[in-house]
């Protein structure tokens, strides 16, 4: 597989588009089919290879103009403009200048070169004079005025130094350094001090100025770099750091990757706990042991046996309180509930602070997004009241609790010294298969000031501390497992 | 069909004229993949929404590589005895009454238990042997000779289960019964799968196959299809037609009208020898694209709006 292609599948995988090592050498035998010439051909080939959903297949699409867009036009730097003399080192001026070195490396730059990765030579010079002899290669080739080889040498420095690792916009410094001083950027400043001291200032400045406009270039090349892989790669970095960051902190502008988040956990879970299910619909008939049972009626079956495994789904009630701090949880846990639905259709929930009312009918008629905003709009904002609320919730469904029900309860357990009415806590631990209680709070300040969570702990089966993406994952998955 | 060993972009070419041959137009998208699956000998998993023609899709594969097509409709609990294979019990049993006598012969010179077995184990797993094997579409289409189109469709009816017995098939083309071993495809076949996208196929699915999502064609692409498959509609009212049913697409609908639909309101508008779109002919016939009450209902007070915008396009 030649570079450009990898790195391509570098971009592709940063972009949200798993290419899979088999995917990817398809994609070097379809490269190799189609060639790098018809590139409308070309996509639409790699695209079918490689990306496998819609929404991959837009990403691709995006990736392969932006990155094919800078494989086909190595552009010729605006900085060439900015060169010392005045002098243009493009085609037009090169009869004026008639400088020996400048037309081979002007033809080697003007071809296409899909595997360099981006890199341009080191910023045009023309005209000058090459004085041989010096120690250093990128010395030589700065005196030569090598584009091509200097791009090489840029290329070769860029993989030593790893630049396809760059993440963040503050690492451009010390990648653009890291690859000078690989192609030997000590030896030319010494070299320049040298002439300086020496008294050849021409011989100095011209070197600097040379070595001024490939610090420019390799700048660039570091840069494209950055924008080639970084949007991706800095996506991931957040989503890592946003599936641990405490509920109640996260920022509105990164509701939607929470969103998107929520909603790629749900679907792992629900891809771990929707087979069974199917199962048991049907029943296999287990011949091992319709056999064996028959044995005693000489072979003929009469008894059938069918391998049924059935799990049923837990029925969950969420009681959440919708206070303050909390919410931002509450919200949380329950787009998390919701996005469930396929191995947890009977969801309820309730919300409260000071009285407490069912939401189940908002989310199915408004769909989480809308009804989470709803709610909190309907029974925030006053002061908290656990003991009203589990009233509330007494009257409201106590009946229908039974040992199937999982009841999860999200607060903070604060009752503003209100009598959090334990005692129907511990009815409802009576008939429910399990009671969990959520709480953003630290264990070590539960107890704290008007804190209840050391009455309440008891009456639950699972008192958890809850704050962050993981942490509900894990609960959840608990909560689908032990089924 | 010669065109695997043409280069990309000729092949390419022949292809679409062989589908447009068979009365199946397609775009370079299409063509592109066909390519590539006869060159890296993967299945086409095509994705879309229902009725823009995956199906259809398959049955001119067939046609234009005169490849007989092997068809698996899934559908939930399709299992490995419907799809793969299953042993002929009923033959299994009927031919141990049969032979029970002949075994008594061969027996007969054995001395007690364990001689009589080992005599048995010298004649081998005869019962669990290829003849009574029944092949189902799977191995049909593996053990055929001349190579064979393969559809399996609907795959995201079926239940995971399947896709799991699947990934064998496609990226190795070859099935393992344990009874017997590995038999492995002959030719390999021609394969396409079909998605209505009613749920995510798993990523190891995925991973086997081209990727091949038709939408909703174009108007260009959809009058020549009009064209193709009804070609008494005359000219006028094709275009006015595909134009309507592209506006029809932009709406909010529970169901948006698909190829087929657009086929079939055709058909039905020669049979009433239309020669225009007209607000009561359309009103009257709208059930061909809308299927269902609510869509209907909605559309009924547009309908002049888009005959209008239809009659004024100019193609």
């Amino acid at each position: 597989m030649d570079k450009a292609l990898a790195d391509f599948v570098e971009m592709l995988r940063y972009s949200d588009v798993p290419v899979s090592i088999s995917e990817s050498v398809d994609a070097a035998e379809t490269v190799r089919l189609f060639g790098y010439k018809d590139r409308g051909l070309l996509k639409t080939a790699l695209a079918q290879v490689m990306a496998k959903t819609i929404d991959e297949q837009e990403n691709f699409e995006r990736c392969f103009d932006e990155f094919f867009s800078y494989q086909v036009n190595p552009d010729l730097a605006p900085e060439e403009t900015l060169e010392e003399d005045g002098e243009d080192s493009q085609d037009t001026d090169e009869s004026a200048d008639s400088s020996p070195e400048n037309t081979p490396a002007n033809d080697d730059e003007s071809a296409p070169n899909p595997a360099s990765g981006g890199g341009e030579g080191g910023g045009g010079f023309s005209g000058e004079q090459s004085e041989s002899g010096s120690a250093s290669p990128l010395l030589d080739m700065l005196e030569r005025n090598d584009r091509t080889e200097l791009t090489m040498a840029m290329t070769a420095a860029a993989s030593e130094a790893n630049l396809r690792n760059i993440v963040l916009m503050t690492q451009r410094g010390l990648f653009t350094r890291r690859i000078m001083e690989g192609m030997g950027l000590d030896e030319v400043n010494r070299e320049i001090s040298r002439r300086n001291q020496e008294g050849d200032a021409e011989g100095a400045d011209r070197l600097s100025g040379r070595l001024e406009l490939l610090f420019d270039a390799v700048r660039d090349m570091v840069e494209r770099q950055l924008a080639l892989t970084s949007s991706g790669k800095a996506k991931q970095f957040r989503q890592d750091i946003l599936k641990n960051v405490r509920l109640s902190n996260v920022e509105h502008r990164d509701f939607k990757y929470m969103r998107q988040l929520v909603q790629r956990m749900a679907k792992r879970l629900t891809d771990m706990n929707s087979r069974v299910k199917k199962v048991k619909k049907r029943g296999h008939l287990d011949i091992r042991k319709t056999m064996r049972r028959n044995v005693a009626y000489d072979g003929i079956l009469f008894e059938t046996h069918w391998k049924q495994k059935h799990k049923d789904r837990p029925k969950v009630l969420a009681v959440c309180d919708v206070s303050g701090s909390v919410a931002a949880v509450a919200r949380f846990l329950l787009l998390f509930l919701y996005s469930l639905n396929e191995v947890l259709p009977k969801v309820r929930s309730f919300a409260f602070s000071g009285d407490l009312g069912e939401i189940t009918d908002e989310f199915d008629r408004l769909g989480p997004e809308e009804a989470i905003p709803f709610a909190i709009e309907k029974y925030g904002g006053r002061s908290t009241d656990y003991g009203r609320a589990l009233e509330d919730f007494k009257e409201l469904c106590l009946d229908e609790i039974d040992n199937r029900t999982t009841v999860i309860f999200l607060g903070d357990g604060r009752s503003n010294g209100a009598d959090p009415r334990i005692d129907i806590l511990k009815e409802i631990k009576l008939r429910a298969k399990r009671v969990i209680w959520l709480n953003p709070e630290r264990k070590s300040v539960w107890g704290s000031g008007d804190s209840e969570m050391l009455r309440i702990a008891p009456y639950c089966t699972t008192a958890e501390t809850c704050n962050s993406l993981n942490k509900l994952e894990l609960i959840l998955r608990d909560l689908l497992k032990s089924n | 069909m010669t065109f695997i060993d043409k280069d990309p972009a000729t092949a390419i070419d022949l292809i679409k004229d062989g589908f447009e041959k068979a009365g199946y137009i397609c775009d370079r998208h299409i063509a592109t993949s066909i390519y590539l699956s006869q060159k890296l000998d993967k299945p086409i998993l095509v994705e879309g929404p229902p009725g823009v023609g995956k199906t259809e899709l398959a049955k001119a594969a067939s046609e234009i590589l005169a490849a007989p097509l092997i068809r698996l409709q899934c559908y939930e609990g399709l299992d490995e005895s419907k799809a793969l294979y299953e042993w002929k019990y009923g033959k299994q049993l009927l031919y141990t009454q049969i032979l029970k006598e002949k075994l008594g012969d061969l027996l007969e010179d054995a001395v007690g238990l364990e001689q009589s077995m080992d005599k048995l184990h010298q004649f081998g797993d005869s019962f669990y042997s290829e003849k009574f094997l029944e092949a189902r579409p799977l191995l049909q289409a593996l053990k055929s000779e001349v190579k064979t189109v393969l559809l399996i469709d609907e795959i995201d009816k079926s239940d995971h289960e399947c896709e799991a017995y699947l990934l064998e098939i496609l990226s190795e083309y070859q099935i393992s019964v344990p009874e017997i071993g590995t038999i492995k495809a002959k030719t390999k076949p021609l394969v396409f799968l079909t998605s209505n996208n009613s749920r995510e196929m798993s990523d190891a699915l995925k991973r086997r196959c081209l990727h091949l999502y038709i939408p909703f064609p174009d108007a260009s692409l959809e009058r020549r299809i009009i064209q193709t498959r009804v070609p008494e509609l005359e000219e006028n009212l094709r275009n006015q037609l595909v134009s309507f049913v592209q506006q029809l697409r932009t709406q909010d609908l529970k169901k948006l009208p698909a190829v087929s639909e657009t086929i079939d309101w055709a058909r039905t508008l020669m049979l009433l020898h239309a020669d225009t779109l007209d607000v009561d002919l359309v009103r009257n016939t709208l059930n061909m694209l809308l299927k269902f009450e609510e869509d209907i209902d909605n559309m009924y007070s547009e309908v002049p709006k888009f005959i209008a915008a239809a009659r004024n396009e100019r193609m």
